[in-house]
């Protein structure tokens, strides 16, 4: 496949586009990640592997990455800035340019104390915000930081994340403002169950007119069980699960409550067709991606163009 | 003490010499000067009934205790060391007894990393309904501690590895 | 100022269990601010090393005293009348204090008895948190008086990340989000328009990038 960004195409196209998460193995496996490719392949236009998130530790990102490539597919970088200093930083953005990766996700990152490694130093020497700039800069100037010409400049589509239901809700679109002031062509947002809440931020995004600069994606996460959607509820810093949608999986006989979580996902979809500035979506079915081919069926957003 | 209760720890202690057999065991007790019957007289009269089983000092406030003083105690001459504050709320300096009852808390941690019972150090505030007066404070005090075995701190030390035992020291009080 | 606290007696214990004259040495300035190292901390520390070492039949002379400050040469040098006494010193100073004091008698094993931890605040009486990283730019007068990077727990300067909740870090329900608090300082200030600019990357070389850092000054020189 040639050196081009699938979902850039799309969204230039003005299609809905559609990403899938996809997580590495906690093993030098290749097979594993490309497994699950293959569940992917004919049902997103691009797919997003993390980069140890939750701070545990798995296959690099930019190395799993490289794998999807070489199998066809379209990889969207994870990049965290937590575990690597601007030089490591820059040097990856380089790295995964020469390997043909054509998406960039850049990231804070969990905090080192959830994961495996509480023990290690968290790095944080650039903040999601300033990698946003860097790479655009890289891309455009083809400068590094601190002015130095590169013989040759990364070929990136770059994208940051964003949480419409952090605290303080106020201040969110003002830092959805900064990343794009930074360079953010496009954002994946963290998960949607408070549709009512998500369609207020977007409102606005759009009075602020960033939904002309960026490209918004929403998050979606199929719920698998009532005992999920508690713990997402009450235990997950950012998520805002209403107990409407809790009640409506506790309502459900627990072997049912898979469909049901599935059914919820496919409906946020269809509303999030309906919000003006939303440019598609972002499945993020972790560990459940054979369900994503399903969810994007049902959504209608079946065959992805070529 | 009474001795009833000495064959008990001498049994749990193992090898121990005549002379701790004997030894009788000293409460350092340090009451707020606002319990009642605490004045001068009678704090004189308790220290020759009890003599070298109980010491006593007046403190302005419990809140004034300094740890220290407890550790000072038990180091020098005491199997236990405890304070007398007033019931909650009664405090004269408002919060003097609930600060001492957090430091001797502490006190009796810091005491438990070095292998002490905790219950060698204790915080007993005095009843708000019924406020008893000193004796009668430093009696149920003396009946609570009673049962502990003589300090180790106080004891002629047992031979360690590679340390020369202890010469007798003269300069420690002899209580039989 | 700088915060430490004591460490667990039976490691203490560990350290000096080779030595027999042991100077307990405190320091009346930051470590008594923070009840760790000052004179009361150390007679009560002194206290509890000799019963313990009684109660195992150790025969150690354990003495104690404590300077004004362990991190000044000028106060140190006192102790060089009685230091002679003693095969190794106790320090309840911090670690500045405790090298300090090495620097001078370096014949001597000087130990550490605190673990020193940040520079901080008394927010109340028997309440210390950390402040300031000493990153040798500071940058506080554009974030309202809060350290992005000490209180941040990602040192964000663009800040918050998307797990700050109900004005507290993600990483603990107990550690307040220090973005909630800069967005609520310049709230205050009318500023909030302040953080809409992108603040650059952080120049660390001023915290590492010499090395371990000094200050000379000719003028307060002899």
């Amino acid at each position: 496949m040639k050196d081009v960004s699938r979902l850039k195409r799309v969204l230039d196209q003005g299609g809905f586009a559609v990403t899938a998460e996809c997580g590495p193995p906690k093993g030098a496996d290749a097979e594993t990640i490309l497994k699950k490719a293959e569940i992917l392949r004919h049902t997103v236009d691009a797919v997003n592997v993390t980069d140890n998130q939750t701070a545990i530790v798995r296959m690099s990102s930019l190395a799993a990455c490289s794998l999807l490539k070489s199998a066809g597919l379209d990889p969207v970088l994870q990049v965290v800035v937590r575990d690597r200093n601007r030089i490591a930083l820059q040097s990856d953005i380089l790295g995964a340019s020469a390997l043909g990766i054509r998406n960039i996700l850049c990231l804070s990152g969990d905090h080192q104390s959830f994961g495996n490694q509480p023990q290690a130093v968290g790095v944080f020497d650039l903040d999601s915000i300033q990698f946003v700039q860097v790479v655009r800069t890289m891309r455009d100037k083809g400068t590094i930081l601190g002015g130095e010409i590169l013989t040759k400049a990364p070929d990136l589509f770059i994208g940051a994340a964003a949480n419409p239901f952090g605290d303080p809700f106020s201040f969110r679109v003002i830092r959805l403002a900064k990343k794009v002031a930074a360079g953010a062509e496009f954002i994946q947002t963290q998960c949607i169950y408070n549709l009512d809440r998500f369609e207020k931020f977007m409102a606005m995004a759009r009075d602020k007119g960033l939904t002309k600069k960026t490209s918004i994606l929403g998050g979606v996460t199929p719920l698998k069980s009532a005992g999920m959607a508690r713990y997402m509820k009450k235990k997950v810093a950012g998520m805002d699960v209403p107990d409407e949608v809790v009640k409506r999986m506790e309502g459900v006989p627990a072997k049912k409550q898979a469909d049901e979580g599935i059914k919820i996902c496919v409906e946020t979809i269809q509303r999030l067709k309906e919000i003006p500035g939303v440019r598609g979506v972002h499945v993020m079915a972790i560990e459940w991606e054979e369900k994503v081919g399903e969810i994007v069926e049902r959504a209608g957003l079946l065959p992805r163009p070529a | 003490m009474e001795s009833r209760v000495i064959p008990d720890t001498k049994a749990q202690a193992g090898k121990q010499t005549r002379m701790t057999q004997a030894r009788k065991r000293t409460l350092a007790l340090f009451y707020c000067q606002n319990t009642p019957e605490s004045g001068e007289a009678q704090r004189q009269a308790l220290e020759k009934r009890y003599a070298s089983r109980l010491k006593l000092f007046p403190i302005p406030c419990s809140g004034r205790l300094d740890p220290l003083h407890l550790l000072k105690a038990l180091e020098e001459f005491a199997d236990a060391a405890y304070v007398i504050a007033c019931p909650e709320g009664a405090c004269r300096y408002f919060e003097g007894n609930l600060r001492a009852t957090k430091r001797v808390d502490r006190t009796a941690q810091t005491i438990a990393q070095i292998g002490l019972e905790k219950e060698r150090v204790g915080i007993v505030a005095n009843s708000k309904e019924n406020p008893k007066p000193l004796a009668k404070l430093a009696e149920e005090i003396l009946d609570r501690t009673g049962e502990l075995r003589p300090s180790p701190v106080l004891e002629r030390p047992r031979r360690g590895k590679g340390t020369k035992e202890k010469k007798d020291d003269h300069s420690r009080k002899k209580t039989h | 100022m700088i915060t430490a606290e004591r460490k667990p007696i039976d490691e203490i214990m560990a350290m000096i269990a080779p030595y027999k004259r042991v100077l307990v040495l405190g320091c009346g300035s930051c470590v008594a601010e923070c009840a760790a190292g000052g004179e009361k901390e150390t007679g009560m520390l002194a206290s509890t090393l000799r019963m313990a070492n009684k109660m195992e039949g150790k025969e150690v002379l354990i003495q104690e005293k404590t300077l004004d400050r362990q991190c000044v040469k000028d106060f140190v040098i006192l102790l060089d009348d009685v230091i002679g006494q003693y095969d190794a010193v106790l320090s309840l100073g911090c670690g500045a204090g405790v090298q300090a004091v090495a620097e001078m008698f370096s014949e001597l094993p000087i130990l550490p008895a605190l673990n020193t931890e940040f520079l901080g605040e008394t927010r109340e009486q028997g309440y210390w948190v950390e402040n300031c990283l000493g990153c040798g730019d500071c940058m506080l007068h554009f974030f309202g008086g809060v350290c992005p990077l000490a209180r941040c727990s990602k040192q964000l300067l663009n800040g918050p990340c998307g797990g700050s909740r109900d004005g507290k870090c993600e990483i603990n329900p107990e550690v307040p989000c220090a973005w909630q608090a800069i967005i609520d300082r310049l709230e205050r200030f009318e500023a909030l328009d302040r953080l809409e600019q992108i603040y650059p990357p952080k120049d660390w070389s001023r915290k590492q990038g010499g090395g371990p850092r000094k200050i000379m000054r000719e003028d307060q020189q002899r």
